[in-house]
């Protein structure tokens, strides 16, 4: 037999057919594919002892209680602690995902230290009389606070400023009726895990125009007029009736009505979106002030420092008679509007502001110094709005900041001259000298009493994870309440009444945030408006169209978004400083197309 | 011989507030990075995801609800297994659990045509995090390439530690609080319970027994191993529909 070259090509095509009846091919594909798993460009994660540590959130001011697992001290999880009498081990998203906020790509790395130092001290020398300098301090309550108090108390003309910070906390524990005027209080009021933690004892009647989370789980929702809330809160004081409540809000007469009857029923407490609203003095009416409305505490401060300078509001300051600003936005907290803060500056004013983002008034300062970020710092978190005993926690860093930072607290003391020391470890002395309350240790999960444990001791397990708890005492009543309640003017041409979809939080966010705003339609991104179909419909606005949002504080480029679960008249917003800066100090907007 | 478990999953929607932690956590856990610029509610990974689903009426009678949808570890004629070319889906008979290996998928994408929940995701990128945050990847769970289909596998990674930590202690069963995925650890609301649902005294047992649990298309025959539950007649009706409401017109 010869071998020809068709006999050659015949047997080349039938072994070619035939083995691909065999799984030699496709076992040869499944191993391109194990190949391809280890590409170099695919991250490894890092291997090593695995092991836990404690430390305390301060990306809110719930100051929730986490426990990170590391890995050679890297952490590369978060959760919550579980035996924790408030925080309940519970997180929120931010919360779970706090420890990539040093990675942030956004973060403010770094910051012109000496020449904003420099143009400081000439501020001041060059200062005519009557100037101030001031520190707007956007997370008061906490012991750098005390710390930025005292530097300006030592300064002449210093002026501590903060937003206002409510005088009182709220027990839900002992309310049977909670009524929220939009008070977000299952998305951000709070500590998440003890406001849950309660919920099952409390009936929940929520009073707003857009069916927020909060609303979605009361257990009556009150879909009432925008900026009728005054009426309502009237008629729930008995000062007019219900039906004419009803003719001003939109809401049924029996639906008002059922609200008083639960009011009446047994301890009820009146919240607010905003913890220095007015409505807030409905409490008063209801008997709550000192039951489910008592008194804030604190923890204990060294004697000395109560000589530090008063916590003033942004309007108490004169008009432009700030020399020098020094805004601590190194956390995130509430947003005093840049309109709210400019009339105060004086011309030549110089702005310093410590952040760890460019977003905020990092866009309005001359000088923007690198803050170090959650979990970087160690600081410690003020009572949140719901803790009712005075309680002092430390949140331990659980890593060395990767980009040089400043530390706002130091740098004001050291502009102030006052001397170098450690204000945690000198409040956690006064703590312990008081020898009140018990010291809660998360590794075991034990609760001991302060005078069983030494000073030393104490200020070990705050740090390692721990915190310290007052004794429950007596409840004692809050100071009373502004009793005007002011409703947004109409304006012929804003006829939108805005209204906030998600809280707006400052600072930076995991970028795994994305999972949650453009991944999924969970919530809401920093530039998107939500609109009723009858409001687009008549602006020529469509879903997803580019559009300009317009308040009296200015104009703002936003992606338009068609729901119907947004009542004509209103405009829903997102978050963030931009949104606040435009809508903070205005209520009334128009959306035309850009 | 140790018995043979179920896992399963009950989910109580009229707890969850959509508040996203359980999609944070199983990012964390899992590995799963940052949508690139291009990504979209279509093209993410996320191997759970709350859905926001209303009544479809108009305002103020509308009412809303967020509905966590994740792979619902079909016990039966599981669709994905059933149309994989590769072998790269299979159902562990120890567990229940539906798993995905991704070193064998090819990314045909049959599975995710087959998965009649939307469970599953397709990698259309290669997985990158910003500088320096691969420092707190999770050393449990490998990273999967671009090219092929991922999906929650109840925190698989999860149950082998308990595997060790019973094996190092003796012990041929693993203790409950042990093993945990990410997602009901992390859930504040209390919404969602995990545990073997052969066990009659887990109260993801006793959950899946309520009269207001359901399944989504549970009619389909696909025997989902998790139970939902709600007390409102027009959130159990949306388990019927072909795919969640809210899929289309997305607000994020």
């Amino acid at each position: 037999m010869t071998t020809t070259r068709r006999n050659l090509l015949k047997f080349v095509g039938g072994g070619a057919a035939g083995a691909l009846l065999t799984p030699a091919p496709w076992r040869l594909i499944t191993d391109t594919a194990l190949w391809s798993e280890n590409w170099p460009g695919i991250p490894r994660p890092a291997r090593g002892e695995i092991h836990a540590r404690f430390t305390h959130c301060t990306l809110c001011p719930a100051g929730c209680a986490v426990r990170a697992r590391c890995v050679n001290g890297q952490p590369v999880s978060l959760a919550g602690v579980k035996p924790h009498p408030i925080s309940h081990g519970a997180l929120c998203p931010w919360g779970i995902a706090g420890h990539h906020l040093p990675y942030h790509p956004a973060r403010v790395r770094q910051g012109p230290v000496k020449e904003a130092l420099a143009a400081v001290a000439r501020a001041i020398s060059q200062r005519g009389a009557g100037e101030r300098i001031a520190v707007l301090d956007l997370r008061p309550g906490r012991t750098v606070s005390w710390t930025n108090r005292r530097a300006m108390a030592a300064m002449d003309n210093g002026l501590y400023l903060a937003p206002l910070q409510p005088a009182y906390s709220i027990d839900l524990t002992e309310a049977q009726t909670v009524v929220s005027f939009g008070a977000p209080l299952f998305d951000g009021w709070g500590t998440p895990g003890n406001v849950f933690a309660a919920r099952a004892n409390f009936r929940l009647v929520q009073i707003e125009p857009v069916e927020t989370r909060t609303a979605a789980l009361a257990d009556v929702w009150l879909p009432i007029r925008p900026g009728t809330e005054a009426a309502m809160a009237a008629a729930l004081a008995g000062e007019t009736t219900i039906a004419e409540a009803a003719r001003v809000t939109g809401v049924k007469e029996e639906a008002i009505g059922a609200v008083k009857e639960a009011i009446a029923s047994g301890p009820a407490v009146v919240l607010a979106e905003d913890p220095a609203s007015p409505l807030m003095s409905l409490n008063a009416k209801f008997h709550a002030l000192g039951r489910t409305v008592v008194a804030r505490r604190e923890a204990p401060i060294p004697e000395a420092w109560k000589r530090a300078a008063p916590v003033n509001e942004m309007a108490a300051a004169p008009d432009g008679a700030i020399r020098v600003l020094l805004i601590d936005e190194s956390l995130p907290g509430g947003y005093v509007p840049w309109q709210d803060i400019q009339p105060k500056l004086a011309a030549n004013a110089v702005v310093v502001v410590f952040s760890s983002s460019s977003e905020g008034y990092a866009r309005h300062a001359q000088y923007v110094l690198p803050a170090p970020v959650y979990p970087e710092a160690a600081e410690d978190i003020g009572p949140a709005i719901d803790t009712v005993p005075a309680v002092f926690r430390i949140a331990a860093p659980l890593i060395a900041p990767v980009v040089p930072v400043v530390n706002p607290g130091e740098l004001i003391a050291r502009i102030a001259g006052l001397p170098q020391t450690d204000p945690l470890r000198e409040r956690a002395d006064a703590i312990h000298k008081a020898g009140r309350g018990t010291l809660l240790n998360y590794a075991d999960g034990k609760s001991t009493p302060v005078k069983q444990v030494s000073a030393d001791d104490f200020w070990k397990t705050l740090n390692q994870g721990g915190c310290w708890m007052d004794d429950s005492g007596k409840k004692a009543a809050p100071p009373g309440f502004s009793r005007s309640v002011t409703s947004p003017a109409p304006h012929d041409d804003l006829p939108l009444t805005v209204v906030a979809a998600e809280a707006r939080r400052g600072g930076l966010e995991s970028p795994l945030m994305s999972k949650l705003e453009r991944e999924s339609n969970l919530r809401m991104t920093a530039n998107r408006v939500a609109l009723s179909p009858a409001d687009a419909r008549s602006n020529g606005i469509e879903n997803g169209g580019h559009c300009v949002l317009e308040t009296a504080c200015g104009r703002l480029s936003v992606v338009a978004m068609i729901d119907a679960g947004v009542p004509a008249g209103v405009v829903e917003v997102a978050g963030g400083p931009r949104m606040a800066d435009l809508c903070g100090a205005s209520q009334r907007a128009r959306v035309v197309r850009a | 011989m140790t018995a043979h478990k179920r896992y399963g999953m009950s989910i109580d929607i009229d707890k969850c507030n959509g508040c996203g932690a359980c999609m944070m956590a199983c990012a964390v856990e899992n590995n799963i990075p940052p949508a690139p610029e291009a990504a979209n509610d279509r093209r993410g990974v996320t191997w759970i995801r709350v859905y926001k689903v209303d009544n479809h009426l108009a305002y103020p009678e509308r009412r809303t609800a967020f509905v966590p949808v994740l792979c619902q570890q079909c016990g039966h004629d599981t669709p994905c297994v059933h149309v994989c070319p590769q072998q790269a889906v299979d159902v562990d008979p120890q567990t229940g659990i539906v798993g995905q290996m991704p070193e064998r998928c090819l990314g045909c994408r049959y599975c995710m045509v087959a998965c009649p929940y939307h469970a599953r995701y397709f990698n259309w990128w290669d997985p990158k995090w910003p500088a320096g945050m691969e420092k707190t990847l999770n050393p449990d769970v490998a990273p999967r390439m671009r090219g092929v289909v991922e999906k929650c596998n109840f925190c698989h990674g999860r149950w082998h530690a308990a595997q060790q930590k019973a094996a190092a202690a003796g012990q041929s069963e693993i203790d409950p609080a042990d093993y945990v995925p990410a997602c009901v650890e992390a859930c504040p609301t209390g919404a969602l319970r995990f545990g073997d649902l052969n066990d009659s005294s887990a109260e993801v047992a006793q959950d899946a027994q309520r009269p207001e649990s359901f399944r989504l298309l549970e009619k389909i025959g696909t025997e989902p191993k998790i139970h939902y539950r709600s007390r409102r007649d027009w959130v159990r009706e949306i388990a019927s529909a072909p795919r969640p409401e809210g899929k289309d017109g997305l607000r994020g």
